[in-house]
């Protein structure tokens, strides 16, 4: 999963089993999920 | 059966219908209310959004803007022959594409039929800050306010009786009734009691209660019912009324078909 870090701007692929919720180059542990490309359908109820 | 036109504009009427029955009265308010079929965003394709706002707030404030309809090329998707999966007969797009900083408003949906568009432009939909940006694809669709409100054409639809004000020759004038009418219906001029607009009246009968002479008297004339209609701008006001008319007519005879299939 790819998430974006809100100290580095980097954006960082973590396995959150093996070393939990925290940025692989700064440690930080304050992360964004990006939103997925595709379309999303809501209805506009 | 006549009408009396009071007020007519774009989005509001009052008109006095007379010699009606009052199921009549009310089927047409009904009518008017819930199943004359509107214009509104079905269902929304967000391509992107960083905006503040959550997918779903966005997408129900879309669903609630009225949108011009136009009857002759729609039909509603139930009845159409492609059988409510989606043609150009059923349903038509409105984009949109923005980004901050700035607020965006209704009146940046661009539609696929420029005989469809948004009622008023001015409804903000949301306030973009900067690097925010939203990509969408409206997908409207006819639909009655039975569904949901936002196929609601009729937004306010109502009636009250025609009050008939009557002062007797033997009406002293003390002003009592002028000062406990809540809508200044009655008013003295020349030491005598008039009534000043009696569409005004709300029928609440308070003058008669305070008068100890009984020379005034205020009665719902039968069969005559003030009608106030507002709309929300998909059709013009006269228009709404034609459909509601024409709403009854259709269902009346959709009923009649029925009970001619049965032997």
């Amino acid at each position: 999963m790819v998430y974006y870090c809100t100290r580095c701007k980097r954006l960082v692929e973590i396995d959150y089993e093996a070393m939990g919720i925290r940025c692989p180059y700064c440690g930080h542990r304050i992360l964004i999920k990006q939103r997925p490309t595709l379309v999303k359908r809501v209805e506009a109820v | 059966m006549d009408i009396d036109i009071i007020e007519l504009s774009d989005t509001k009427a009052r008109f006095v219908l007379n010699d009606v029955e009052p199921a009549i009265a009310n089927g047409l308010r009904r009518v008017i209310l819930a199943e004359v079929p509107t214009m509104a965003i079905d269902y929304v394709n967000i391509y992107d959004n960083t905006s503040v706002l959550f997918d779903e707030q966005i997408a129900l404030r879309m669903g609630l803007i009225p949108l011009i309809t136009d009857l002759e090329s729609y039909v509603l998707p139930e009845d159409c022959d492609c059988g409510g999966e989606g043609c150009t007969r059923c349903q038509l797009s409105l984009n949109l594409s923005a980004e901050g900083s700035k607020i965006i408003y209704s009146g940046d949906l661009l539609s696929s039929d420029p005989k469809v568009t948004v009622a008023d432009e001015k409804i903000p939909i949301i306030d973009l800050r900067e690097r925010q940006t939203l990509v969408l694809e409206a997908v409207a669709k006819l639909g009655i306010g039975r569904k949901h409100a936002k196929w609601q054409a009729g937004v306010g639809c109502g009636y009250k009786n025609m009050p008939v004000i009557t002062i007797k020759e033997d009406c002293d004038s003390c002003g009592r009734c002028v000062d406990e009418c809540p809508r200044n219906v009655l008013v003295i001029n020349n030491d005598k009691l008039e009534v000043t607009d009696p569409l005004k009246c709300n029928l609440c009968k308070l003058c008669m209660g305070i008068c100890d002479i009984d020379a005034i008297n205020v009665i719902e004339k039968p069969n005559s019912y003030i009608f106030n209609i507002e709309t929300d701008g998909s059709y013009p006001a006269k228009e709404l009324v034609i459909q509601g008319a024409d709403t009854i007519i259709l269902k009346a005879g959709q009923l009649k078909e029925i009970l001619s299939e049965i032997e």
